[in-house]
């Protein structure tokens, strides 16, 4: 794949990936910053006062392009859009918890990182979708991760 | 084990189901939506730590500041990884890079934070990362995206 346009410009999905790396990247290292100084539930009560000002920014857009979908399927989105906020903030806590007694941001990061070995194995389960080689191969290195980064 | 890692190993697991709760959302609403929602969630999740915990608020503005900006990081970094998907890039390359994530983080904490890897924790970060990304591939099989806008 190109990674430049003929332009010389990079391409606006690259662009928007490596944005994603610094937010994300850096959200990792001010979580250890901010857990010096506080414990896991006062971090994510800041952390949701972060979020605010994209969220009125996103309910703009979505007040503004209206719902295409019928009441019933949008009901279904909301409550399974809902329970992945829930089960994303308890996320939170635990993250920021593993940073309050005493790990390391270097050491964390990664291993939280791994969470889509756990949303592929779900998917097995549940979504009775199959796994390519490169996942079986991509889960056995998790797990040689997780013991790598523990040691 | 390590308490640490039995913390960041809760927050990779509900992590690694919300991979599954958004499909399930995103598949029916819009991703603007289902963010939307996803705020909600951390709202009410906000309201219920603040009822039940009442927790102390005797804190340095630093630390206030950075968790204010994690929460403002992640969620910008959940949109612009939205926009990437939205802007051409193929899903499987583009959650691949976004998978590096962390390396940004190792980075920011061993230059800012002081922190230190033995040979095996940063053989197991780049195992980690490895990890992630070929667990984020698809396949032609059908797999799901691993993209998550809780990390």
């Amino acid at each position: 794949m190109n990674q430049t346009h003929p332009s010389g410009r990079l391409p606006a999905w690259l662009l928007w990936s490596l944005v994603t790396i610094v937010l994300w990247g850096t959200w990792g290292f001010v979580s250890k910053i901010a857990s010096a100084g506080m414990d896991a539930y006062v971090n994510q009560v800041l952390y949701t006062a972060g979020l605010v000002p994209l969220m009125v920014f996103v309910a703009w857009t979505v007040h503004r392009s209206g719902s295409h979908e019928s009441k019933e399927i949008r009901r279904v989105g909301v409550f399974w859009a809902f329970l992945t906020g829930i089960l994303g903030g308890v996320g939170n806590i635990f993250f920021f918890q593993a940073m309050v007694v005493g790990g390391k941001a270097s050491v964390v990061a990664p291993v939280t990182a791994l969470f889509p070995m756990v949303t592929v194995f779900l998917a097995m389960t549940f979504l009775h979708e199959r796994l390519g080689r490169t996942q079986w191969f991509g889960l056995l290195l998790a797990f040689i991760a997780i013991f790598l980064l523990s040691a | 084990m390590h308490l640490w890692l039995a913390f960041a190993i809760a927050a990779l697991v509900l992590w690694g189901i919300t991979g599954v709760t958004q499909k399930l959302s995103t598949n029916r609403i819009s991703s603007e939506r289902s963010f939307l929602w996803f705020c909600w969630a951390m709202v009410a999740l906000t309201a219920a730590i603040l009822v039940v915990t009442r927790p102390g608020w005797k804190l340095g503005s630093l630390v206030v500041i950075c968790s204010v900006a994690g929460g403002a990081l992640n969620g910008l970094g959940a949109w612009t990884s939205f926009r990437a998907l939205e802007s051409g890039g193929k899903a499987s390359i583009v959650i691949s890079l976004i998978a590096l994530y962390p390396l940004l983080t190792i980075v920011l904490a061993v230059a800012f934070l002081g922190e230190r890897l033995t040979w095996m924790q940063s053989a197991g970060a780049v195992v980690a990362i490895a990890a992630a990304i070929l667990l984020s591939i698809e396949t032609p099989a059908g797999t799901q995206e691993s993209a998550n806008v809780s990390n």
